[in-house]
């Protein structure tokens, strides 16, 4: 629609000291590009973005992410743009009548159909390629069941990890941090309930795939870092896999991202990356002192195992009714 | 209850007075009335469920837990979500939808008067008990306002109560629906076609008919 003056200027005299905004839409267009600038090296230690990750998956969310958010920032300051503008330039108090001869285009309409419709499937085909990339689980290198439960998570491994097997909680100083009237100031606990006491280990540079369940409730096994997130549903097995980039070595940190209950808050998720040399090592370790507590068990047959779990290769699942398969 | 009134010995049909006091609500069937009542009905369970969330907000405001058990501060949290949505933002729209529609579309008043009614009463009722799981053994609903299982199921009292009441809650929506459905196909003025009528009725009716499809899956 195009708005016309009247044809007597029926302007009113502007008072003293006020002037028509004519820097706005340079003020509009150089924030949006300080703002580019910023956010285009940025990187997310302010919290306020995605974190770019470590696994190829993250960094292609990162991208698809910052691709997809600047084609909406664009056509924000575009329809924005010529709405904030038609309201100031062609408002009332400044003379301006509507125009009531355009009442229907179908070339307009077709245009504006068209153009969205390109936008979409510009944004449509990366984002199903980054879905059947995570969907493509084969070729894993080393496979890790995990197990959800109310409220700590079970790691056994698969492999060449076959046999290793523990649970994964929440560590003593959070846990008693985090009580009601401990006491004790938050604060002062390092990584305050993103720490366990045995966090799962995986080698660098390797694809691993993880395989979700849970004993009781949904839940859900979540590192920012790689880029994974995925429900642990009772009854069901998901499939989940990351590569961590070799050289990225290090302890990531995430949370039970599904309510499973009480203490949902207070089930982290810590990895330790190493390198695939390392990895192997600590995999020895754990199988050794796995066959110490197994025979120190078979001299005092009373005593429980707090190491191992069952080493077979079934998964086991819940013999409840809700096994809906 | 007689009313003196002159002379009528035919019988005593006194419909040409409106009723007072409580009767005059108990049993409204004016689009106007049950409106104003929804909207009324919407801030209390607003200003409910936003106490709700201010507990929410003072547990979160500082790290570590200051005031609440996590299984509280987890009721606190479904709670909230069940009585803004069922409770303060679907009764408003319906509330409005009984002051605006039939004002928008010429029509003399919602096509199902006593329906309309019932629709309305039905949600004091429902709200009680769900409110009322709050103060029973085992506590309020703390599975999440979206109720899945197996979480939802662990819980005791709760289950039955959050149940039943949402399937009130929908039977309540349900109705309306189906009331602003009849009314805006039905009772539109000579002259009010379909393509003449504001943007609210439309997307009133389009509202209604994905209600009636959706309701199901919520109760059942």
């Amino acid at each position: 629609m195009r708005f016309t003056r009247a044809s007597v200027d029926h302007r009113l005299p502007q008072p003293e000291g006020t002037s028509r905004p004519r820097g706005f839409p340079w003020a509009v267009a150089l924030g949006a590009a300080a703002f580019a600038a910023e956010t285009a090296t940025a990187n997310t230690s302010n919290g306020y973005n995605l974190p770019i990750g470590v696994t190829d998956l993250s960094q292609s969310m990162y991208a698809l992410h910052m691709e997809v958010f600047w084609i909406c920032v664009g056509i924000a300051v575009v329809v924005f743009g010529a709405m904030i503008y038609s309201l100031v330039k062609f408002r009332r108090s400044l003379g301006a009548v509507p125009d009531t001869t355009m009442v229907h285009s179908t070339k307009v309409e077709v245009i504006w159909t068209i153009i969205p419709v390109i936008i979409l499937v510009v944004m449509a085909v990366p984002a199903a390629d980054l879905i059947l990339k995570q969907e493509d689980t084969r070729n894993s290198q080393l496979s890790i069941r995990v197990t959800g439960y109310q409220w700590k998570w079970q790691y056994q491994y698969m492999d060449a990890g076959e046999g290793v097997d523990f649970f994964s909680t929440l560590k003593q100083d959070s846990n008693f941090a985090r009580q009601l009237g401990s006491g004790t100031d938050p604060k002062s606990v390092p990584n305050y309930l993103l720490d366990v006491d045995k966090p799962l280990v995986i080698p660098s540079g390797t694809k691993v795939r993880l395989l979700l369940t849970s004993m009781d409730v949904i839940h859900a096994w979540w590192v920012p870092d790689f880029g994974a997130k995925r429900s642990a549903i009772p009854g069901f097995v998901n499939e989940l896999w990351f590569k961590v980039d070799a050289g990225k070595e290090g302890i990531y940190r995430g949370q039970c991202a599904a309510l499973c209950g009480r203490d949902h808050g207070f089930m982290p998720v810590v990895v330790d990356v190493r390198t695939p040399d390392d990895f192997k090592k600590w995999v020895e370790e754990q199988k050794g002192a796995a066959k110490q507590a197994a025979a120190a068990n078979a001299g005092a047959p009373g005593a429980g195992s707090s190491v191992t779990g069952s080493p077979t290769a079934a998964i086991v699942l819940p013999p409840t009714a809700h096994v809906l398969n | 209850m007689a009313h003196d009134h002159a002379v009528d010995t035919a019988h005593h049909d006194h419909h040409d007075e409106p009723a007072t006091g409580i009767k005059r609500w108990l049993f409204a069937t004016n689009h106007k009335d049950i409106g104003t009542m929804y909207l009324v009905f919407s801030l209390i369970m607003f200003f409910i469920g936003g106490a709700m969330a201010m507990v929410i907000r003072a547990e979160l405001f500082k790290p570590g837990l200051q005031l609440v058990d996590p299984g509280f501060f987890n009721q606190m949290t479904t709670m909230h979500a069940l009585v803004m949505i069922f409770g303060a933002v679907m009764p408003s729209f319906v509330g409005l939808a009984n002051w605006m529609i039939p004002l928008q579309v010429g029509a003399p008043d919602m096509a199902l008067p006593r329906m309309n009614n019932f629709s309305f009463w039905i949600l004091p009722f429902a709200f009680t008990i769900l409110l009322a799981s709050l103060f029973v053994p085992g506590g309020a609903p703390a599975g999440g306002w979206t109720m899945y299982p197996p979480l939802f199921l662990q819980g005791g009292n709760y289950v039955a109560m959050a149940i039943f009441a949402v399937h009130l809650m929908g039977a309540s929506s349900i109705m309306g629906a189906i009331n602003v459905i009849v009314t805006i196909m039905n009772m539109r003025a000579p002259g009010m076609n379909l393509l003449k009528m504001p943007l609210f009725c439309w997307s009133w009716l389009i509202t209604a008919y994905l209600l009636i499809a959706v309701m199901r899956l919520i109760s059942v």
